[in-house]
């Protein structure tokens, strides 16, 4: 088995043309489940979050509320 | 958790008169376009029917109408069918503009109002953080913009410094 990274990344793009057209209903559903996986992944995480570098929120330089 | 729920959700409130205009965005609204990508939240866009020019902006009615359908408030989030939802009112004159912009789409049947591919990734450009970065790489890698819309997009929102220095950190080598 040879190792050709040109391949890999290749058939890497293509996975993603492929999933990018499929229809946006089955794209929402698999959010869903992407979503739901996360969720698992990060609730058996080892490390206590507070020592978890994070990124901040997107602002969107949404003006507050004053008062 | 079913994010055709929330949809469904934000249009019955749009219908009861709670918000004018919405439109998805974020990485659901990008997974109209692209390959879906795992995201914990949902961002709304809004504008209200009272004055949507007013700087004094309160998410409360929105919140109540939730919150008497069965969503919980957790922080700035709304959660609707185990989503967290931010709805976000148009801060600068690019969300505006892509609001206005959006465009409706069919999800079996639920209809759907989605920010523009092109308006997605000037607003990634603009908020600038290493996953927005990624996002804007992945719409020009997809070929999923317009190049002349997205163009007139940047320039006329003060981003072609930005975009100069996106093209030089991430596409110099792809031309």
């Amino acid at each position: 088995m040879s190792f050709d990274l040109q391949k890999i990344l290749e058939s890497k793009r293509a996975l993603r043309r492929h999933l990018a057209a499929r229809p946006v209903t089955e794209k929402l559903r698999m959010l869903d489940a992407l979503r739901e996986r996360e969720l698992a992944i990060r609730g058996s995480a080892v490390h206590p979050e507070a020592s978890v570098l994070h990124e901040k929120p997107a602002p969107y330089r949404t003006r507050k509320r004053k008062g | 958790m079913n994010i055709r729920e929330v949809i469904t959700t934000i249009n019955q409130m749009q219908t009861d008169g709670v918000i004018d205009q919405y439109a998805i965005g974020g990485a659901v609204g990008a997974t109209f376009y692209l390959e879906p990508v795992a995201t914990l939240d949902v961002d709304i866009f809004v504008t209200f029917r009272s004055d949507p020019e007013s700087s004094l902006v309160s998410l409360q009615p929105i919140f109540d109408y939730l919150k008497a359908r069965g969503g919980t408030v957790e922080g700035e989030y709304v959660v609707v069918a185990g989503w967290p939802v931010q709805f976000l009112p148009p801060g600068t004159p690019l969300v505006t503009e892509a609001l206005q912009a959006a465009v409706e789409t069919d999800v079996e049947g639920i209809r759907a109002r989605v920010l523009t591919a092109e308006h997605l990734a000037a607003m990634a450009l603009q908020t600038g953080r290493a996953k927005d970065k990624a996002r804007l790489l992945q719409f020009i890698e997809a070929g999923a913009l317009d190049a002349a819309r997205f163009q007139a997009i940047v320039a006329r929102n003060g981003l072609v410094d930005a975009w100069q220095k996106f093209e030089r950190q991430f596409l110099s080598d792809a031309s």
